[in-house]
């Protein structure tokens, strides 16, 4: 008797929880599913983008992917990137976070200048850099060569184009990764650093075995988070180099843009994406797994 | 995050809400006409025209005009007219085209009327032209860059080459003789090379030759006056029949072309990898190309640096040959339009015989129509004459085929890895044979 009653409890509380559920499921399949579904589609057809007709194609597409230079350039680029990117910003970020987290006066004067990057729009970030990278005229190379050093030519020479990108992602993200270390930080608990303390544990002993052992779970999101950024990086591309100088910026976004817009070659771009997609996706759960944690706190 | 936002919104269209396509009509405002019937209401029934071209405020003034003097007299018939940002024109196009909602008319430039031709999203207006268009009047090179299977499907607004610019005052303080104004007399690449060499001063931030009038640029102004170089060499981009371009974009005239490009950049570095903002206007180049709508530019933007004693123009410079690049933009109707005789009303008043005498006088541009070249004397003097010489003798319009989006990047791509990366003229010729090779045969299946 207790035990139906129990079942009727479930049903109705599961009921509810569909009722939750469904209108974010509704715009989640109305919005991504479907068109990932017609992405799908596409990908092994020959479709052009403004075309009324387009034949299929099989694994044409995907076949043609895997000996196309430029596509393989590009997601040598995007990777390049990422594993620039991630250690550096979140080295960066980390420190940062431990610097704002003490409390001295002023401190919100500098998480509020750490922050601003991450409020300023992308596109515009990426247009002052532009103006910043000139090798002639902008302000980075008017100091550089005022002091007497070399100047760089970010947007012109194909061998470090990539880390004129890279030092603006890093310039843009780095406030918004704080935050959430800071957040982790100010979720370890005070007695455990004063635990550490009493038995004599120095400050790089208390950083090494209690902030980033807890940290783990911010660093899970924070690692997985700037991998899918990173790996996905488009507009500071299309907005300072357009893939260049001599296509060394081109990333995989950029190339399935291209392919797609510029080329009209939709099929093809669309087995780039769900190639990349699936990259990703394998990425993002190794990186889960590695990071699968049991300590508590 | 407008960007990311409507590149989103672009890849959510492209790839197919054919599901909303159908009473999404209304919302972007393609055609109201239905509305206005559904209305009931008793007058003779209005129609609306949507109009899109990208944003260049001089042109959009001489527009702007022509739309008013074309509503008051037909009064059925409004025109929705809207600007897109340059940049993201192309995009917007294909994808609203992609959307099954396109504008009624699109503004084109030339060379990507074939794609949207070959894919019929654009009618063909013969039959329209030999009623009233006046076909005729229309000058033979763009009439040609605006032909694709026999059939014409753009009426052009205007023509446009590029000629050369150059900082009057540092050749004279450099003792370097000035360039004939003789189209017939242009200088040779060696010539205008010498003189870069002379004019070149790096302590000033000063280069000697621009080649290339927006520099590296991610759009169609870096392949336009960079496909000149190749035919001025004697080399082809396609063959005669447009179907490969083995054995004429790989020939040793092409390798000729690249070879003195990278010099240009690598070598004699009298070139700029990065051109800034208005280089040639703030005298930071002294030799640069450009077309006819510099002249206003500069009267707005650098009205102190004038024609005669700051600047000059000359014929473009020639190798083996004499050639400048042609072609320009012009108005298509799109095949979903529900009012196409309307449009073409329209695009022919706007194109037409009276219309392009408003827009010439308006934008300054190089006409299109004998007619409009015919009623103003300046056309015909220093410095318009030498544009429209060097376009009546010396004109080579951008290839008119499907695959052009592929050749104009694979030129583009082509120019940039000698120029910029200073790759091997081999390979990287060899790489833009290939990638337009794939666009061609993409466009066969």
């Amino acid at each position: 008797m207790k035990r139906l009653k129990f079942a009727a409890y479930d049903k109705q509380e599961s009921r509810a929880a569909y009722l939750f559920i469904f209108p974010a499921f509704l715009l989640l399949a109305l919005f991504i599913f479907y068109p990932m579904f017609r992405a799908l589609l596409i990908s092994f057809q020959n479709y052009n983008l403004i075309s009324t007709r387009s034949a299929f194609a099989g694994l044409d597409n995907y076949a043609k992917l895997f000996t196309d230079r430029d596509f393989g350039a590009s997601l040598w680029h995007s990777f390049y990137f990422t594993l620039v990117v991630l250690p550096v910003q979140t080295a960066i970020s980390l420190g940062l976070a431990l610097l704002v987290q003490r409390k001295f006066r002023g401190v919100g004067f500098f998480r509020t200048v750490y922050f601003i990057p991450v409020v300023v729009s992308f596109a515009i970030a990426s247009t002052i850099f532009k103006l910043l990278y000139n090798k002639d005229y902008g302000m980075l190379n008017v100091i550089l060569k005022g002091i007497g050093l070399q100047g760089v030519d970010f947007l012109s020479n194909p061998d470090i184009s990539m880390w004129g990108i890279i030092i603006l992602c890093i310039w843009r993200a780095m406030g918004f990764v704080m935050i959430i270390f800071l957040a982790g930080l100010n979720n370890i608990p005070e007695s455990l650093y004063e635990a550490a303390h009493v038995d004599g544990a120095n400050p790089l002993q208390r950083f090494y075995l209690i902030t980033i052992p807890l940290l783990k779970r911010t660093m899970a999101f924070v690692v997985i988070i700037t991998t899918m950024d990173a790996l996905k990086i488009f507009i500071p591309i299309y907005i300072t180099t357009s893939g260049g100088p001599a296509g060394s910026t081109s990333t995989v976004v950029h190339f399935i843009y291209e392919t797609a817009f510029k080329q009209m070659n939709m099929g093809y771009a669309a087995a780039a994406a769900f190639l990349f997609f699936f990259l990703v996706l394998a990425i993002s759960v190794v990186q889960l797994r590695i990071f699968r944690t049991d300590v508590e706190y | 995050m407008k960007k990311s936002l409507l590149l989103l919104l672009a890849i959510l269209v492209a790839i197919g809400l054919a599901a909303c396509s159908s009473n999404s009509n209304s919302s972007s405002g393609t055609n109201s006409a239905s509305g206005s019937e559904a209305a009931g209401e008793p007058e003779a029934e209005t129609v609306t025209l949507s109009f899109w071209r990208h944003d260049y405020a001089p042109e959009a003034e001489a527009l702007k005009k022509l739309i008013a003097s074309f509503e008051e007299k037909h009064p059925n018939i409004k025109i929705d007219f809207q600007m897109i940002p340059n940049d993201q024109y192309e995009t917007k196009v294909r994808t609203a085209l992609a959307g099954g909602n396109p504008p009624d008319i699109m503004a084109l430039d030339a060379p990507t009327l074939a794609s949207y031709a070959n894919q019929e999203a654009i009618i063909p207006l013969d039959d329209y032209f030999a009623k009233d268009g006046n076909k005729d009047d229309l000058l033979k090179p763009v009439i040609e860059g605006l032909t694709f299977n026999g059939k014409m499907y753009a009426a052009p607004n205007n023509e446009g080459t590029i000629v050369m610019f150059y900082n009057k005052k540092m050749f004279e303080e450099k003792g370097i003789p000035l360039p004939s104004k003789n189209v017939d007399e242009a200088w040779t690449w060696d010539q205008v090379l010498d003189a870069a060499r002379k004019l070149n001063d790096p302590s000033k931030g000063v280069y000697g030759w621009s080649p290339t009038p927006w520099g590296f640029a991610g759009h169609e102004g870096a392949p336009y006056s960079e496909m000149a170089f190749l035919w001025q060499a004697g080399a082809e981009i396609l063959s005669p029949d447009l179907t490969t371009s083995k054995g004429y974009l790989d020939s040793a005239e092409a390798k000729k072309a690249m070879t003195f490009w990278k010099s240009l950049y690598n070598t004699e570095k009298v070139s700029p990898k990065e051109l800034p903002q208005d280089a040639f206007w703030n005298g930071k180049v002294a030799i640069h190309v450009d077309g006819p709508f510099a002249f206003s530019y500069q009267e707005q933007n650098f009205p102190d640096f004038k024609m005669g004693t700051d600047y000059d123009v000359a014929p473009l410079w020639k190798d083996k040959n004499m050639i400048g690049t042609t072609g320009s933009w012009g108005m298509a109707i799109t095949s979903k339009s529900e009012h196409p005789d309307e449009a073409w009303q329209f695009v022919n008043w706007v194109t037409g015989v009276e219309g392009s005498k408003v827009w010439y006088e308006e934008t300054k541009n190089l006409p299109a129509r004998q007619s409009t070249f015919d009623s103003f004397a300046e056309l015909k003097e220093y410095p318009m004459n030498i544009y429209a010489e060097q376009l009546a003798k010396y004109g080579h319009p951008r290839p008119v085929t499907p695959a052009y989006p592929a050749i104009s990047e694979a030129i583009r791509l082509l120019f940039e890895d000698v120029g910029l990366g200073n790759a091997d003229v081999d390979e990287s010729l060899a790489k833009a044979v290939k990638k337009i090779e794939d666009g061609i045969a993409l466009q066969k299946q």
